[in-house]
């Protein structure tokens, strides 16, 4: 019973936030940070071992009696929402501060809590009809969120796909609850595997949780939404909304009765949103579009996880469908935290350079040291490098997949191109953040944006540090994680026996400090050993430069060039060149720009389409009698033809 | 004790021989060419001198131009340990050593690429722009090759793995392997470590800026990585786990040294290739090591 209260508190807690957001800042924050942190004692309790909270009430809304409950997987997810929620929060009171955004730093605080508590409700809603309406109520709170700066013409376009793109899946979304409540008789969900007949509705889950999770080609909001939105904002989005999307494709699949081929497909298209995210991320010369195309990455490795664990439930239990299922719930909390962490150090960075544009930025460092170092930190994390979390994840995902691919069955034939995709996407990830990190934070100042910058402040830092500290507890502490990870694969499938530890997770955990240890001796015996022989400063040598200029720095175009040149078939790059021509050249210039694929290829040509189309139709209205009547005699004639044709038959 | 023993022992052979085997693929230059050479211990030399020496840092340098070659080479240490030295064996043996071991390699390359643009210097941004890029292919290549050795195995432990021979596809995967190895060690026909300036494009042209003793943690390094590389692919190819102490050290010390005659046998008969044909090689590597694993599956089925 505790449970209930403590739910209703975080409840009540977060509404009254909502309602304090315009005009009290500090009870806002304190609410806010309150009732997330309810959230997350909620959700680590319920981890702990914790039993599920199952709740129904005793009035309905919409005919349906409410119904919450809170079991391994939904606090799996609620535990992020309460740690980005509650640290996004903190970061905002420095970041869009009344002073700075008068119009929009109230309705900011106001809709952050709405947003916060309507992703809880998403994940606590039992029942078909109240998920909807929570799932709807989250869609548009981010929505407000994401414009903001609603003054911006980008981001009004930006939150206009958004809401295109959201309602598009929400459609879905409706047609597979009310599809399923037909199948079932209820709105109440819960395991239905005994409703064979509803397995093709996977798909319909697929696309509609697919759009919102940022599921390659479905992604065509993601980048300039995140990209657009305040970069606390962003943060929310890529580290925890989106996650929204995987928590309806991980709770369903767990509970559907699974169609023939559901594995293959969740893998084939984890590993396409891995590889073709990796490449876009490569691509993007603007610093937030560059993180939120790498969120489609780390989605693609999370399905990638996903499927392998279908796969292994389509051939029984098996060990290494539950270790890939596992690798792919710790990313889901590693990629939220440490893409937090990153678009809170770009939004740092925007807030001292006012520019998202790489190419203007350098030499960050000397004037924002922690900001460099923390965006150093999770650029390291997110490439899946030891000794920090995101390899973790990634290596339990590896060993799903080796394990699977060594059985020599069938699967095989899926899990062994995966596999590969998966190396090929951490390698172009690593590239991609060797970029951010570096063109953005070294070398000297492209331009005069980057000269005058200011280090962040507290209120901005801590978050920052907090979440950092986070990954690094989940990095050489992964045996203590161990034990969470296994309620919500025991919640997923009751049938899988998954009492069994971890294959070697306590040693990588030593491994890890080890490294950890070693790697800090050797930083200090260098610089002493380099000290005590002397160090100076000169310009940099470059092999005998006299007068090397910023303007001679590899830009982040240049440096993405080659590697984004193998993908240049999907990506599309437009560039316009002007040489340099005759001896004294007066003009010569190069401007590259990276479209959106997907989205101006494919939807884009679609869509004039359908205009083109229904301006016809429009033609064709224009108030004659005579074509209405026309019309009516036609649809009578075919009615007849109808009619005739069908009692032949 | 014997633990311990064993393990400074390891930790001897991956210290004290990897500077051995650029001398020697030195000296393998020298005679086809005709000369005398350098001597075969000249990197031991280098590397006692550099680590005497001071050092000059860019005016655009943060602390991370120190702390990357010290995190590179710890990394690249790592990974060596990790690898079992034929009846020696690992110092540390794991279900899924050989992910670590693959990651961080990338460790190692993310922090010399780091390291390499703390200089903002357009030679070094080139040179790190195409150690990231190639690495994406030398990538799928490794992978496929660790995919073979695991599902001809069935295990996932760097020394169950390498114990047996890779089978018929052995001279697949070696060939295939070897492109790598000479691709991540920066080797002709990727590159040339020969020379500094416009021949060498990738490695060499990273550290140009490194100087003293964080200059020796990167020289060092790298032959830790090359012998890395050699025993692995010596490993992966000949059964050195079937054989009994001696022979299987013998075997091993055999193979390295004939890897190691080979890489400067391609260095003195091959000139380096021309850029836009790195892909091409890399993807040939990587298709060998695709064929290996069709006949260690099909090996596996039968």
């Amino acid at each position: 019973m505790t449970m209930g209260w403590l739910m209703s508190f975080a409840i009540l807690v977060l509404v009254a936030a909502a309602l304090s957001g315009a005009r009290l800042p500090r009870l806002w924050l304190a609410l806010t940070v309150t009732g997330t942190a309810a959230f997350l004692g909620a959700a680590l309790w319920t981890l702990g071992g914790g039993a599920a909270w199952d709740w129904r009430s005793g009035f309905a809304v919409g005919n349906e009696r409410l119904h919450l409950r809170l079991d391994a997987v939904s606090a799996w997810f609620l535990a992020l929402v309460g740690v980005v929620g509650g640290s996004g929060a903190i970061y905002a009171r420095e970041y869009w501060p009344d002073g700075e955004r008068p119009e929009s730093a109230g309705r900011g605080r106001g809709w952050w809590s709405t947003l916060v508590l309507c992703m809880g409700l998403v994940l606590l809603c039992a029942n078909g009809l109240h998920f909807l309406m929570a799932w709807e109520a989250f869609a548009l709170s981010a929505y407000f969120l994401i414009t903001l700066e609603r003054e911006r013409r980008e981001t009004r376009a930006a939150g206009w796909l958004y809401l295109a793109a959201s309602h598009a899946g929400t459609l879905g979304l409706f047609a597979f609850f009310s599809l399923l409540a037909a199948g079932t008789g209820s709105w109440e969900l819960g395991p239905m595997r005994d409703h064979p007949e509803v397995a093709p509705l996977f798909w319909v889950a697929l696309f509609g949780f697919g759009v919102k999770a940022g599921m390659f080609p479905l992604h065509i909001w993601l980048p300039s939404a995140h990209a657009n939105a305040p970069s606390h904002v962003s943060a929310i989005m890529s580290g925890v909304a989106i996650k929204m999307g995987l928590y309806g494709l991980i709770r369903f699949s767990g509970w559907l009765p699974l169609p023939e081929g559901a594995g293959w497909v969740v893998l084939g298209l984890g590993a396409a949103s891995a590889v073709l995210g990796a490449a876009f991320s490569l691509a993007q010369n603007d610093l937030k579009r560059l993180l939120a195309y790498c969120s489609v990455e780390n989605m693609g490795i999370i399905l990638i996880g996903l499927g392998v664990g279908l796969l292994g439930l389509a051939s029984g239990d098996t060990a290494w469908g539950r270790l890939a299922m596992a690798g792919a719930l710790l990313h889901v909390w590693n990629h939220g935290l440490f893409k937090s962490l990153l678009f809170f150090g770009a939004g740092s960075v925007l807030h001292a350079t006012g520019t998202r544009e790489m190419s203007r930025m350098g030499g960050l460092w000397r004037a924002m040291p922690w900001t460099a170092s923390l965006f150093a930190f999770g650029s390291v994390a997110i490439s899946a490098l030891p000794p920090l979390n995101g390899f973790v994840s990634e290596w339990l995902i590896y060993l799903g997949l080796f394990d699977a691919a060594a059985g020599h069955t069938q699967v095989a034939v899926a899990i062994v191109p995966a596999t590969i995709a998966l190396g090929v996407a951490g390698a172009l990830a690593l590239a991609a953040f060797v970029k951010a990190a570096t063109v953005v934070f070294l070398g000297a100042a492209r331009t005069q944006a980057g000269a005058h910058v200011h280090e962040c402040g507290w209120w901005m830092r801590a978050p920052m540090i907090g979440l950092a500290a986070v990954c690094a507890f989940i990095a050489l502490a992964p045996g203590v994680v161990w034990p969470f990870i296994q309620r919500p694969l025991a919640a997923w499938n009751p049938a899988w026996s998954v009492d069994d530890p971890p294959a070697p997770f306590a040693t990588l955990g030593a491994v890890q400090a080890a490294l950890v240890i070693l790697i800090a001796v050797m930083v200090v015996a260098l610089w002493l050993r380099s000290r005590t022989n002397g160090m100076r400063r000169a310009l940099t040598w470059d092999c005998g430069y006299a007068a090397p200029t910023a303007r001679m720095q590899y830009t982040g175009g240049s440096f993405a060039a080659l590697a984004s040149g193998w993908f240049a078939w999907v990506l599309r790059p437009e560039r316009r060149l002007r040489w340099p021509r005759g001896p004294f050249p007066r003009h010569a210039d190069f401007v590259e720009r990276i479209p959106e694929t997907v989205l101006e290829r494919v939807i884009g040509p679609l869509s004039d389409v359908v205009m083109t189309a229904s301006a016809w139709v429009r033609q064709r209205q224009q108030g004659h009698l005579p074509d209405y009547i026309l019309y009516l005699v036609a649809g009578l004639a075919a009615m007849g033809v109808l009619v005739v044709f069908g009692s032949m038959r | 004790m014997t633990l311990i023993r064993e393990f400074l022992v390891r930790l001897a052979v991956w210290l004290l021989l990897a500077p051995l085997l650029p001398g020697i693929i030195n000296k393998v230059k020298a005679w086809v060419a005709g000369r005398r050479g350098p001597p075969v211990l000249q990197l031991y030399y280098d590397l006692a001198r550099l680590w005497r020496k001071g050092v000059v840092l860019s005016t655009l340098a943060s602390p991370g131009f120190i702390a990357g070659p010290a995190v590179a080479w710890v990394a690249v240490l790592a990974a060596a340990l990790l690898l079992p030295l034929g009846p020696l064996g690992a110092a540390l043996s794991f279900r899924g050593d050989v992910i670590l071991l693959v990651y961080l390699l990338a460790l190692a390359r993310f922090c010399t690429a780091w390291a390499a643009l703390e200089t903002g210097s357009a030679f070094e941004g080139m040179g790190a722009a195409r150690e990231v890029s190639y690495a994406v292919l030398a990538e799928a290549a490794v992978i496929t090759a660790v995919l073979t050795l695991s599902m001809q195995s069935g295990s996932l432990v760097l020394r169950a793995m390498l114990a047996p021979a890779a089978g018929t596809g052995a001279v697949l995967l070696a060939v295939g392997l070897f492109t790598v190895l000479l691709a991540e060690n920066c080797r002709v026909p990727f590159d040339d470590p020969n020379t500094h300036l416009e021949l060498t494009m990738i490695h060499e042209v990273m550290v140009l800026d490194h100087s003293g003793p964080p200059f020796a943690a990167v020289l060092h390094g790298a032959a830790m990585k090359l012998l890395l590389f050699s025993v692995l692919l010596v490993q992966a190819v000949l059964p050195i786990g079937k054989l009994s102490g001696i022979a299987a050290g013998g075997a091993l010390i055999a193979g390295v040294l004939m890897v190691t005659v080979a890489v400067g046998l391609v260095e003195s008969l091959m000139a380096r290739a021309a850029f836009r044909r790195v892909p091409l090689l890399l993807t040939t590597a990587f298709l060998l090591c695709v064929f290996a694993l069709l006949v260690a599956w099909k090996g596996g089925a039968a």
